[in-house]
């Protein structure tokens, strides 16, 4: 079937089109006059908006194709040729990356919207929006790309801009810190990302490097290859995404600008790893010692995160944390092959955090950038809109029916029991109970009991409606999106999993109604339970607690920045110093120089055939080719 | 015989030559470039009559309305070395000493 | 025989006009000397049945071109004290004459591998201006384009370098 796709690569031009607008307009203005902020918000907000409606288009046009057949690409150029190499830049539609398209374009418009109110008064605006549509662009081409290779290219540029974010406020030397080791962690991914790729196209490049001839020629190599593939493309997940051992940079991300962390390190770029996983899912499914690794890093990092999460006293700390338990789920789902599951998860987890985030982000407006928990409560009465949005963000988050998060947790759970990995499902149900918790401390310390500090609390009015009205549309979304993949046992039909179905190698377990209602009962009573275990601890207003022993240990992270500090960035940095006064002045420079100074020496000995008169070097042409002719006169006898 | 033209041109080549590197007057230098143009265009001229064939005439054509163009930037370059040394001396001008 | 007389005298006589222009001091002197010159490759080139090069070579060299450089070399009122002090010109020209000798002797070794033939008038229509003005504006129309433009460019630069003024004054 003949239809034009030139439009699928207009996706990602849109925002970065308006990253070089928005971009030339800051860079040519800033020193002079002040461009009014709402142009700039204005600007920022088309290419978003622009892509989101291309994304409907996208997703309406591959729903009316037949199942088997619902995919198409367009090739933009090529990018390219080296040898029997043919790289094209070109962008594949099909359910997965329509999907994920269409809750990127739509979460990063309603960041932009919201940023407009949130960055009021900044004095870059207009860097602010440039960066938000580069990464938004970079984080399209990284789900349209058809082959490994432009992925990537996605990938980098998602990686590119969440540092420049991180580090935006780069007055403050720790945000340029924070944003230092988000970028150094994430090299180390790539790294990983890197190889796999490499191993990928020495197994099977040759016959086309795109998804579609990749999968096609799957079969073609041995099971070795295909674990170690997985296994280096997993690295790279784990820094993207945050999972251990390369989760460190992610709550120090939170140094960015609030929306930053709710579009990048919440809802879209962090899971850039998920996807991932579940693009290669052909080879996933292949070798299921890789999975089991997945699995298992994913919901040890869930429950790592959740044991953080607990004791953090920074209201986006706790958020970040959160999000990388979340993850970790994201990936025991796709671990335990259950793709759909995963991306739905991607898909419910984008709304609620994002709210939750941008909530939090209206609150810290509000009392003026702080952050802290202890310093707020009683807000309720202050920001009801904000209370009662994010009060459903915190519902989703932890899992209560009928709410988004329930319905793709539970489904993670049930499929890690149908499959047969009980301690993945007792380890999730325990996480989702300690999510429950943390959730609902954060709430009940912020929104309810009295006021900690008098005259913040004096000051707090509700966010402008530029922020407020993002906040009630994702709500709805955080309310409404778990119905799209109804279990059966509810009477659903499961819709996101059937629209996956084709692009992700899901494997069924043989269903069981039994297993499934013990699944929907135990997340019940975790979720119960936490909400008590908060309740009963937060619920009528409490004072900062002093940590102690575990509570501590937990509360400074484990010490795990200060292990990794150790271990490697010390030792790095002492075979760097090392080099730098040892090895470089005795080693390497000095060869160099006395090489230069020879010369110089000779220089100055050839010199006095220099003369600077014209004629001279003429005379010496001549006598050039004077003696060439006495040779050619030889040749001529 | 055609050859002695050509042996011709080949000698007045040879005393452009010897004019250009050897004298320092601007317009001794100029002119002896000038000079080997015109044997250049002899020897063009020759080998035409020689293979009976006229593209030589358009070349040395050709020839003379560059010399034409290079005597008139090359004049009027003399004229400002001159307001700004007041000298004809190709030996004023030594940037390139080493 | 005429023509062979003829050649003589102008081939000894252009010789004698470049040898003029590169020793007399004073550029008047040489470019006199090689005005003598050109006009003897005029005549050589009637010689060689080069009609219109013949006439050229008296209007546009000899005439044009030679008389921009002795109205420069006037315009100037150069004095004998303003000339460079060429005390070791003869040193120069005597090893000019070595160094140049290798390669006069082999490109005349060149010419003499060339296949000869006595010089007679050719045919009516060799060298008219007719017959080079349709190769010219036929086979070398690029050439003869590109050559116009370098003329024109010639002239701006001319005025531009020349019409100077100094603003410091």
């Amino acid at each position: 079937m003949e239809h034009s796709t030139f439009y699928l690569g207009m996706i990602p031009l849109f925002p970065l089109l308006g990253a070089v607008v928005i971009g030339l307009l800051h860079v040519f203005t800033c020193k002079r006059w002040q461009v009014p902020q709402l142009l700039y918000g204005l600007l920022a907000c088309v290419g978003p908006a622009m892509s989101f409606f291309l994304a409907m288009r996208v997703f309406l046009e591959l729903r009316a194709l037949p199942v088997e057949a619902r995919f198409f690409s367009h090739k933009a150029f090529t990018w390219f040729s080296v040898g029997d190499l043919h790289l094209d830049m070109g962008f594949l539609a099909d359910p997965l990356s329509s999907l994920m398209l269409l809750f990127v374009t739509f979460i990063g418009t309603l960041i932009h919207v919201y940023s407009i109110g949130y960055m009021d008064g900044d004095k870059s605006y207009g860097k602010f929006f440039a960066y938000m549509n580069l990464f938004l662009g970079s984080m399209l081409i990284l789900v349209l790309g058809d082959s490994p290779v432009v992925m990537f290219v996605g990938w980098e540029g998602v990686g590119l801009c969440s540092y420049l974010l991180i580090s935006y406020y780069s007055e403050d030397r720790g945000n340029v810190l924070a944003g230092n080791k988000a970028f150094i962690v994430n090299r180390i991914g790539d790294l990983g990302f890197v190889l796999g790729m490499g191993f990928l196209f020495w197994a099977i490049g040759s016959h086309g490097f795109d998804f579609l001839s990749l999968k096609a020629n799957a079969h073609l190599m041995n099971e070795s290859t295909i674990l170690i593939v997985c296994l280096l493309l997993f690295v790279g997940a784990t820094g993207k995404s945050a999972q251990i051992p390369l989760y460190v940079w992610l709550p120090d991300a939170m140094a960015g600008p609030t929306p930053v962390s709710a579009l990048i390190h919440a809802a879209t770029m962090v899971t850039a790893g998920v996807y991932m996983v579940a693009r290669f899912s052909f080879l996933y499914v292949e070798v299921a010692a890789a999975g089991m690794v997945v699995a298992w890093i994913g919901i040890l990092t869930a429950l790592l995160a959740a044991v953080f999460g607990m004791f953090q006293d920074d209201i986006k700390k706790i958020l970040a944390y959160s999000t990388v338990s979340q993850l970790g789920y994201m990936f025991a789902g796709v671990g335990v092959t259950a793709y759909s599951a995963g991306i739905f998860h991607v898909f419910t987890h984008a709304f609620f955090k994002a709210l939750l985030f941008l909530g939090a982000g209206a609150v810290i407006y509000v009392l003026h950038h702080e952050q802290n928990i202890w310093k707020m409560g009683g807000l309720k009465k202050k920001m009801p809109i904000t209370y009662w949005t994010m009060l459903i963000g915190a519902l989703a988050l932890a899992g209560c029916p009928p709410f988004a998060g329930f319905f793709s947790k539970d489904e993670i759970l049930y499929s890690a029991l149908a499959n047969g990995h009980v301690f993945i499902w007792l380890i999730g149900v325990l996480v989702a109970a300690m999510t429950a918790y943390y959730t609902f401390r954060m709430i009940f310390v912020v929104f309810h009991g009295n006021p900690r500090d008098q005259h913040a609390y004096d000051h707090a009015t509700e966010a402008p409606a530029v922020m407020t009205v993002p906040l009630i549309i994702l709500a709805v979304g955080a309310l409404f999106a778990g119905f799209y993949n109804l279990p059966a046992i509810f009477g659903g039909e499961q819709m996101i999993s059937h629209w996956l179905a084709p692009s992700v190698a899901d494997h069924h377990a043989q269903h069981s109604f039994f297993l499934e209602f013990i699944a929907i009962a135990t997340s019940i009573a975790a979720f119960a339970f936490g909400i008590w275990v908060a309740y009963k601890r937060f619920g009528k207003g409490a004072e900062e607690p002093v940590f102690a022993g575990f509570a501590r240990f937990a509360y400074h992270k484990f010490y795990v920045d200060e292990l990794y500090n150790a271990l490697f960035v010390q030792p790095y940095k002492t075979v760097g110093v090392a080099i730098s006064e040892e090895v470089e002045p005795h080693m390497t420079d000095a060869p160099v120089t006395s090489v230069s100074r020879l010369y110089m020496r000779v220089g100055s000995l050839v010199k006095v055939f220099q003369s600077g008169y014209v004629r001279i070097y003429a005379i010496y042409m001549i006598l050039g080719l004077g003696i060439m002719s006495l040779i050619l006169s030889q040749s001529l006898n | 015989m055609i050859h002695d033209y050509l042996v011709l041109s080949v000698i007045l080549f040879c005393l452009g030559m010897v004019g250009v590197f050897s004298r320092r007057n601007f317009f001794t230098v100029f002119m002896s470039v000038e000079l080997m143009l015109n044997a250049a265009n002899l020897a063009f001229i020759a080998f035409a009559r020689l293979q009976q064939n006229m593209d030589g005439h358009i070349l040395a054509l050709l020839v003379m309305a560059v010399a034409a163009a290079e005597a008139a930037l090359a004049l009027a370059v003399v004229i400002l070395l001159h307001k700004q040394t007041g000298k004809l001396d190709t030996n004023v001008f030594s940037l390139l000493k080493g | 025989m005429l023509v062979d007389l003829l050649f003589t005298c102008f081939a000894v006589c252009s010789v004698l006009g470049a040898v003029g222009l590169i020793i007399f001091r004073h550029p008047m002197n040489g470019a006199m000397s090689f005005l003598v010159t050109l006009i003897s490759l005029a005549g050589l080139y009637a010689l060689l049945s080069a009609k219109l090069l013949f006439a050229l070579q008296l209007i546009v060299y000899a005439g044009a071109i030679m008389s921009l450089i002795v109205f420069i070399i006037m315009f100037l009122n150069i004095q004998p004290e303003e000339l460079p002090a060429e005390t070791t010109k003869v040193i120069y020209l005597v090893g000019g004459a070595v160094a140049v000798t290798p390669i006069a002797f082999f490109l005349i070794k060149v010419v003499n591998r060339l296949p000869d033939m006595p010089v007679s008038f050719a045919g009516a229509g060799f060298g008219g201006v007719k017959e080079v003005g349709l190769i010219f504006f036929t086979e070398w129309l690029v050439p003869f384009e590109i050559v116009s433009i370098l003329l024109l460019v010639a002239l701006v630069g001319a005025v531009v370098l020349a019409g100077k003024r100094e603003k410091n004054k």
